[in-house]
């Protein structure tokens, strides 16, 4: 940034050529915007899904009991808890209450935190019987992802698997990387009933997150 | 306002000069001219590899290349075309630096991720060089020379399943377009945002310049368009380090899906590059024709409609490709939905023209060639939208040049006139007039005489993609292979000529030098800093050329 | 203006030119139009003298703005229209029992054809002429395209999935056949020529069944020898010891391999035909700058069994097997000229499949004894009689179609393209010494 506008560096970003008004009505619109990409982003993994579920019914049925759903259920509460906390984060901040924002944001990023060691145990247990690309064959494992024993529609249903859960999970820690950030600048008390921008951009695409995971876990966990 | 405002010699381009002002910047007028020096220079790599290939194709038979270098060559030329250079083309150029001077903003809505836009560019556009030169094989191979040089060869399309079984090179290159694709999206996403949010006082909707509204259409299709190529790219690289099978028959997945991800975006992204293109051109006429642009507000809905109706028509891409009769109908049918837009357009801009007084200088050459050429790409067009005559020139020349007249003939042409048409105002200089005017000559002349033969050949059913061809070829491939050198001197002509002036000229362009109406002249050229040294506002749109008349229409 | 496109070989070709044309006509005149005006208006409206003149301020002409979205709206309905219709007579399925069915199938780099009979041919097909045909089309490996320009039909060939374009041809003549799916190296020559012949040209063809029945009955190590040449191993591998792309097949059996990656193997069996499907598993050491393609696919056990054989012979006792030449191919390198008539007749019933047919011990096989045959007399399927003397055996080798012993199927392929003046002669003999 160029020096004649270091002087409003402790002022909301951007305010060197826009209100504060209209800053927070563009991040907002850009923000709906991104959310929209992707759920295109997403679109074209749940329409692939779609098409070859609809192909291989009885093989992705098959496929999906070796998930776990308990764990899919536990994730999904965690989200779902961890958006209600985001939902205080911003009510806080809205309100100007830099400590409460910065607590409820801290048990989001917790919360997400969880869900990653959930997904982790989950992704551990696939390796150890052989569900996971990359793993070597060896004798103990039920499965074995390179043998040509191996089903092409396991291989295709836990290939979505993969694509989806970690593509989501960088989301979350895409996310926990935003809501940190948004809550270091309420441990600096940057809030105001004014200004809370990064709070509610931060919530939103948290939001989005949980929403993603609240279709991934029926369309994958529950495939019956 | 500004701290630069009193001095007159200051300007975006002096006020800070070293190199780490340029590479942090986060102006948009400097963004926008580290995208034009990059892409660029990706342009002329591309056209390199075209010369090259042309040259192997002057003559029926095996000349100086193989099969699998001649593969690699046009795979390069299309992607790099595509990808690197055309995509990004006008919008993250003459988009970044002239939105917000038009529409009187000191900036775009999100100046910093701008910058960030440019470096995911960077990135992807380093993913593809890494796909060119292919080193980590070269290296894992212990320097075999048969690594040496091992780019992708699946032409830029990737189609499954050549490209899952093709070279390792495939990855890196998709994974390059995965990620320009980002660099795209956010440009787009920053241009709406800026568009709906920092329009200075009194630049109403319908007060926008029909170039802002072309590059508005264009953001939309990149931000909803891209995601969805993006993730298609990102299965496919899944199918060849998982061995998934989506797009694989052999394990039951489906390679005509690929085709359909594919062309859901590809198909809009030629929107991407013409349309602004489009915008250009509605600049330029009314500029030079001392008129109203002749129906500003069809012009402007027909923008959005090509962008609308171009989300719904990717499979005419696919008429042979084994999908459904039905579904092949419904799509040509509503492919005609983009030719009447598309026609209306041309009607305007040359009723624009009509009792002006107009005046020729370059860029409404390359404006009037723009008019010629885009009516031939539109008019090709509509053979490959009707079902009977398309299954006849699928994959043949035919296409090729229909789509080179569009992309080549609008979008190259649309950019390298409104390099011209603001050349004044980026650098602050006057070009060579008679060299840019001799540059244009060879452009036109040159890209007809390569692309009109190219027509001929699809008709005698001469299919794309051929190494080599049956001897009665040879005549039209001849010409074509003349005619892309005439056409490559007259794009280096122009450049080193808008390059000279910019660094040696002496003439110092005006604030103003075509008494346009529109916004971006009512500024210092080059612009300061930030933009405007005093708030702007405007009272009317910015083609109210001439005197009124009683009947004159309304705006 | 602007004709160009190929001869009209099919049914639905002139429909398609028909409507192209239209475009073409079209097109000329709104560019012509559209350019003329704004080249008129370029000059009648030019600035002169460097100054500006007085222009109307014109925003626009509601009235001209619908006609220009009107006009081009109904010209695109007609048009789409059109092409929607001949594009169904384009790909309608015929009901027609007379339709010929043909299968297609697309691999890098060669079409091969397969006809109702089991007739196989590769890179060529023949068709009757003002019959419907049907090519169902799929592909052994990645996306090909299946062009006739002349027919003005195609349809893209894809794994896994079974296309087909349907064409009725009305010209007899030699017509192209491209590949217009990218599919990879030679993309270009993956090219293939399609006869349409009169009926009865297609009837001799499709039922002459000589050139797969010879190679069937080929000893392994002479299929090998044929294939070597056929399938292009000569490109890279030479008989005489010289080192070409790849390593030369002068006494390779039996050898020790050493492979660049340090392993050694025997050249066996299993080594050879591991070699041909899967050649990047086990590269010689010094010959991995251009790797060897996988003939995975499109070569049999029988014929891989073939390749084996040809190189376990090739262990420089015996001068290795030139290209068979059309002409050399009828004594396949034994020397004929020193038979007596007799014996050059037994010599061409053994090795030209007669004896597969036509038996020496007067019992029924495919085709009438040869035992007693000379000078018999009889009737034939169509009512008439036949004495067997030397222009009745002559002819019936060179057309057997033309006179069918009663009892018998036209089953016979014509020799005429294979045999000569003396192989005949030779045959009459034989058949004289045949007598009861």
């Amino acid at each position: 940034m160029s020096s004649s506008n270091e002087a409003t560096v402790s002022g909301p970003p951007h305010a060197h050529h826009w209100d504060p008004v209209t800053a927070y009505h563009g991040s907002k619109l850009g923000m709906w915007l991104f959310l929209a990409t992707e759920i295109l982003l997403f679109g074209v993994l749940f329409t692939a899904f779609a098409i070859f579920r609809y192909l291989y019914m009885e093989e992705f049925h098959h496929a999906s009991q070796y998930l776990d759903w308990k764990m899919g259920a536990i994730n999904t509460a965690v989200l779902i808890f961890s958006s209600f906390t985001a939902v205080l984060g911003v009510d806080a901040a809205q309100h100007g209450d830099n400590k409460k924002t910065f607590r409820w944001l801290c048990v989001t990023v917790a919360c997400g935190f969880i869900f990653l060691i959930v997904k982790y145990l989950e992704y551990s247990h696939k390796a150890h019987i052989g569900l996971f690309p990359f793993i070597e064959c060896n004798d103990h494992a039920q499965f074995c992802w390179d043998s040509v024993e191996f089903k092409n529609e396991f291989k295709m249903y836990f290939g979505l698997y993969y694509c989806m859960t970690m593509l989501h999970a960088l989301h979350v820690i895409i996310g926990m990387g935003i809501l940190t950030w948004a809550l270091l600048k309420a441990k600096k008390n940057r809030y105001s009933t004014d200004y809370y921008t990064p709070v509610e951009m931060g919530a939103l695409y948290w939001h989005l997150v949980d929403l993603i995971w609240i279709y991934l876990f029926p369309l994958l966990y529950l495939v019956d | 306002m500004s701290a630069h405002a009193d001095g007159d010699d200051k300007n975006y381009l002096n006020c800070e000069t070293t190199l780490w002002s340029w590479i942090s910047t986060v102006d948009h007028k400097r963004i926008g001219l580290m995208y034009l020096f990059t892409i660029t220079a990706f342009f002329i790599v591309g056209g390199l590899a075209a010369l090259t290939f042309r040259i192997e194709l002057f003559s029926s038979g095996a000349q100086f290349l193989t099969p699998d270098q001649y593969n690699v060559l046009f795979t390069l030329h299309g992607a790099i075309m595509i990808f690197l250079f055309i995509v990004p083309g006008i919008p993250a150029t003459m988009g970044n630096f002239l939105l917000p001077l038009m529409i009187g903003a000191k900036d775009v809505a999100f100046p910093r991720l701008n910058l960030l836009s440019y470096y995911i560019y960077v990135v992807g556009a380093a993913m593809a060089l890494i796909a060119i030169f292919n080193p980590f094989d070269y290296i894992l191979s212990g320097f075999s020379a048969e690594q040496a040089f091992n780019p992708a060869d699946t032409g830029w399309t990737f189609y499954a399943p050549y490209s899952v079984k093709s070279g390792s090179a495939v990855v890196w290159m998709t994974g390059a377009a995965f990620v320009l694709g980002f660099s795209s999206i956010l440009t787009g996403l920053n241009f709406i945002v800026t568009v709906h949010k920092l329009r200075c006082p009194g630049m109403t909707w319908n007060r926008l310049p029909v170039f802002v509204w072309a590059l508005y259409a264009t953001s939309v299709i990149q931000t909803l368009a891209t995601p969805v190529v993006g993730m298609t790219l990102v299965l496919l690289i899944m199918e060849r380090v998982m061995g998934v099978g989506i797009f694989d028959p052999s394990m039951g997945g489906d390679p005509v899906l690929y085709e359909h991800f594919f062309w859901f975006y590809s198909h809009p992204v030629v929107y991407i590059m013409v349309l602004p293109a489009f915008g250009v051109v509605g600049e330029i006429i009314p500029v030079f024709s001392r008129k109203p642009i002749f129906g500003y507000k069809m012009v402007v809905y027909a923008s959005v409609a090509i962008a609308a109706v171009g989300f719904l028509v990717w499979a005419h891409h696919m008429f042979t490709s084994g999908i459904s009769d039905w579904t092949a109908i419904y799509f040509s049918v509503a492919t005609f939905g983009v030719a009447i837009p598309t026609a209306v357009k041309v009607f305007n801009w040359v009723s624009t023209m009509y009792k002006g007084s107009i005046s020729f200088e370059t860029p409404m050459l390359y404006a009037m060639a723009f008019i010629f050429l885009f009516m031939v790409a539109g008019t090709t067009g509509v053979y490959l939208a009707t079902l009977a005559v398309d299954v006849y020139y699928h994959d043949t020349y035919f296409v090729v040049a229909h789509f080179h007249y569009t992309i080549q003939g609008g979008a190259v042409i649309g950019l390298i006139a409104a390099l011209h048409f603001w050349f004044p105002k980026i650098s602050g200089k006057m070009y060579n007039e008679p060299v840019a005017k001799l540059a244009w000559f060879l452009v036109f002349v040159g890209f007809n005489l390569t692309f009109l033969p190219q027509f001929v050949l699809g008709m005698e059913g001469m299919p794309r993609r051929y190494f080599d061809y049956l001897p009665e070829f040879q005549p039209m491939h001849r010409l074509s292979t003349i005619g892309s050198f005439i056409n490559g001197f007259g794009y280096t002509f122009a450049l080193l000529n808008l390059l000279y002036a910019a660094v040696f000229g002496r003439v110092k362009a005006p604030r103003n030098p075509y008494n346009s109406l529109s916004l971006e002249w009512k500024t210092a050229s080059p612009p300061s800093h930030h933009n405007f040294d005093e708030d702007p506002e405007v009272d009317d749109y910015p083609y109210a050329y001439g005197t009124p008349v009683e009947g004159g229409g309304h705006h | 203006m602007f004709r160009y496109l190929p001869e009209q070989a099919s049914e639905v070709a002139p429909k398609v030119d028909w409507l192209h044309h239209w475009i073409t006509d079209l097109s000329v005149f709104f560019t012509v139009a559209i350019c003329g005006a704004m080249l008129y208006f370029a000059v009648r409206y030019r600035k002169r003298d460097g100054v500006d003149h007085e222009t109307p301020r014109i925003e626009g002409n509601n009235f001209l703005e619908i006609v220009w979205t009107v006009v081009p709206t109904i010209i695109c309905v007609f048009v789409a229209y059109y092409g929607v219709v001949i594009y169904r007579d384009m790909v309608e399925v015929s009901e027609d029992p007379d339709q010929v069915v043909i299968n297609g199938r697309g691999r890098q780099w060669a079409w091969d054809f397969q006809y109702q009979n089991g007739k196989v041919t590769t890179n060529e097909f023949v068709v009757p002429v003002n019959r419907p045909i049907r090519v169902v089309l799929t592909s052994t490996d990645v996306l090909h395209s299946f062009f006739l320009p002349a027919m003005r039909v195609k349809k893209d060939v894809v794994p896994g999935m079974y296309t087909y374009v349907s064409f009725t041809p009305v010209k007899e003549g030699e017509y192209h056949t491209f590949c217009t799916e990218y599919c990879g190296k030679d993309h270009s020559y993956m090219l293939a020529s399609l006869k349409v012949v009169s009926q009865a040209e297609y009837d001799r063809w499709v039922n002459d069944r000589s050139a797969e029945l010879m190679k069937a009955s080929m000893s392994p190590a002479k299929l090998g020898a044929k294939l070597y040449y056929e399938k292009g191993c000569n490109a890279c591998h030479s008989l005489d010891g010289s080192k070409v792309v790849g390593p030369t097949f002068l006494k390779l059996f039996g050898t020790e391999r050493v492979f660049s990656d340090g392993s050694k193997a025997t050249a066996d069996e299993n080594y050879i035909k591991n070699s041909i499907l899967n050649p990047q598993s086990q590269i010689v050491e010094g010959y991995d700058a251009i790797p060897m393609p996988s003939f995975d696919g499109q070569i049999n056990d029988n014929e891989i069994t073939g390749i084996i054989e040809f190189l376990r012979g090739l262990d420089g006792s015996a001068p290795a097997p030139e290209q068979p030449e059309a002409d050399e191919e009828k004594g396949q390198g034994e020397d004929l000229s020193a038979l007596s008539p007799v014996e050059r007749g037994k010599w061409v019933y053994e090795n030209k499949l007669c004896i597969t047919c036509h038996s020496l011990d007067g019992s029924k096989l495919v085709g009438p004894s040869f035992k007693g045959l000379y000078g018999r007399e009889g009737e034939l399927n169509d009512g008439s009689t036949y004495v067997a003397n030397d222009e009745y055996i002559q002819k019936s080798i060179m057309d057997p179609a033309s006179q069918i012993v009663k009892g018998y199927q036209p089953l016979m392929p014509p020799y005429a393209q294979q045999l000569g003046d003396e192989d005949v002669q030779g045959v009459i003999e034989y058949l004289k010494t045949l007598k009861e």
